[in-house]
């Protein structure tokens, strides 16, 4: 009897993909399907086959339309980037805000054409597609808050430093999944380079806190 | 009374939200001259390629099914991407076009692929100007991807999970710089891809007439080029994953009238 009903139960079944009754997959298909693009879609080499591969943060922080972050998973987030944050060996945060300025502007470095890495001694630090910096300059993105004043209205005191050198390592130590890249973390930056960010935000020569 | 004054208040938005996204004082806006469009000379010669007999068979495209059978284009790119079953597989306008002037006209798919994206100032590539041409036959339609057979349905999920796929040294997925309002990348206005109004405006201008490359570009060129600004390896032309993308970005776009070409910064 029971054999009977599975029968039909499978028939039924089948003509109903057969009379074209498709439908969204699952979560897990849909993850498998998409992934197999990922690793099919472009030409790579050893090296740069490396950044299509998702960390675990990233995996967390790529919620599908409005899915939210659960507690637990900011938590992990923020677990992993605290113990991502190295600093630099001479242990001095603050550089010059001068390379800073410069690097700031910078929004070029390590992108890739025709299988040609971007030829460049280090990398710019993108600030300015995203954050107003010194006042009035126009040229620059909204994603992000403007920074302009940042020293000005915060300071230089150790723990503004501290905080500002391991916001710019891996933003997601204090805003889990936020919009700004990791950038010390995914290693766009170099320690050193992030030293010359936090003078550039904090020291008070620097452009960004003049009127 | 009353009413005159709504009136003039639904005139003020309109005048305040036509021009472009945001306000944007420097006059770069997204919209420029759209009447004076320099794209429409390449709709002719993608007509003339259409038309004429090239490659090794000696062939036009007249006999090209984008869907609608054989030598149908009115509307043909509005139901785009979709399954075709000769291929088994979902296709865009771009991978469809390299699918005939392979079988029809014998040209060879690796070759046509290193030419699909023409340089700067040139007057596009063969594949260029036919997807203009093409969606340009499609004028006045209104965009209508259909999810009917699984493998559509599998496409359109894939490509919403793509979109929202961070990864690489800056953490980005499409999300980050098209999932908000009023958001700017320094001065160029990011689209919101999430906002039903603002992806039909999308979706209904492409191929479009370049600005800074002085030519004619396509969906494939610009999903490539956001690929290169993630500073992901290069994305393959007309690859899944990109087709995934323009299943999900055109599904969301349903209902926008097309009409190309765009004219892009
Ligand atoms: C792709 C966009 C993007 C880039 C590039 C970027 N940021 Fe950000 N930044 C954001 C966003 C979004 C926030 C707000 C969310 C958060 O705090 O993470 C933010 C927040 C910050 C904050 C915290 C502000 C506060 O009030 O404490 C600082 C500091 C900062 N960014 C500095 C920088 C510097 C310096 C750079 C370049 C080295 C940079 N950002 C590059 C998007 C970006
Ligand atoms: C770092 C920011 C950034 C990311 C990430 C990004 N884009 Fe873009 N995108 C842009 C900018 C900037 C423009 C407009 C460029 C211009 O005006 O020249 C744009 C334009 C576009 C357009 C054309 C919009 C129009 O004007 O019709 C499409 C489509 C698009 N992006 C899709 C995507 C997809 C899909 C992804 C993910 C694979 C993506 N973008 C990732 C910055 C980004």
């Amino acid at each position: 009897m029971k054999t009977i009903w599975l029968k039909w139960a499978a028939l039924g079944a089948s003509g109903l993909i057969a009379a074209g009754c498709a439908t969204y997959p699952d979560q897990a298909s849909t993850r498998r399907i998409a992934e197999k693009m990922v690793s099919e879609g472009f030409s790579t080499t050893p090296a740069t086959a490396k950044r299509l591969v998702q960390d675990k943060s990233q995996q967390i922080c790529s919620k599908i339309g409005d899915a939210k972050l659960s507690q637990e998973e900011a938590a992990e987030v923020v677990k992993l980037a605290r113990a991502s944050i190295q600093y630099p060996q001479s242990g001095k945060l603050v550089g010059d805000w001068k390379t800073g300025d410069k690097l700031a502007h910078d929004g070029a470095g390590d992108r890739i054409r025709n299988g040609k890495l971007e030829a460049r001694k280090g990398n710019g630090a993108l600030c300015q597609n995203c954050h107003a910096l010194a006042a009035g300059e126009v040229n620059v993105g909204n994603v992000g808050p403007s920074l302009t004043g940042f020293g000005t209205q915060r300071g230089n005191s150790a723990a503004i430093v501290k905080y500002t050198y391991e916001k710019i390592y891996n933003s997601w130590a204090y805003f889990p999944c936020s919009n700004m890249p990791r950038l010390g973390a995914t290693g766009h930056l170099t320690p050193e380079q992030i030293t010359h960010m936090v003078a550039y935000l904090t020291d008070p020569q620097s452009p960004i806190n003049k009127k | 009374m009353l009413k005159l004054r709504s009136g003039i208040a639904a005139l003020a938005f309109f005048c305040l939200s036509a021009p472009g996204y945001t306000a944007d004082p420097l006059g770069v806006g997204r919209q420029m001259l759209v009447e004076d469009n320099p794209g429409d000379l390449f709709v002719d010669r993608g007509k003339k390629l259409f038309y004429e007999k090239r490659g090794p068979n000696k062939a036009s495209l007249e006999q090209c099914d984008f869907g609608l059978g054989p030598g149908k284009l009115e509307g043909a790119s509005a139901q785009l991407p979709r399954y075709f079953s000769d291929t088994d597989s979902v296709q865009d306008l771009e991978s469809r076009l390299l699918t005939c002037m392979d079988r029809l006209q014998g040209f060879k798919r690796e070759d046509l692929i290193k030419k699909a994206i023409s340089s700067p100032l040139s007057l596009g590539s063969d594949i260029e100007n036919l997807s203009l041409y093409i969606t340009s036959r499609s004028n006045g339609k209104k965009m209508n991807v259909t999810l009917n057979h699984q493998k559509e349905y599998d496409m359109y999920k894939a490509g919403e999970y793509l979109f929202h796929r961070r990864s690489g040294q800056t953490d980005f997925g499409c999300v980050t710089c098209h999932g908000e309002a009023d958001k700017r990348i320094r001065l160029q206005d990011l689209v919101n891809m999430t906002d039903k109004k603002q992806i039909q405006e999308v979706v209904a201008t492409w191929p479009a007439y370049r600005g800074a490359h002085d030519t004619i570009r396509t969906m494939q060129w610009r999903l490539s080029d956001c690929v290169w600004q993630m500073r992901l390896p290069d994305l393959e032309y007309a690859s899944d994953f990109s087709i995934a993308l323009t299943t999900y970005l055109h599904y969301q776009g349903n209902g926008a009238v097309i009409k190309v070409p765009g004219f892009k910064r």
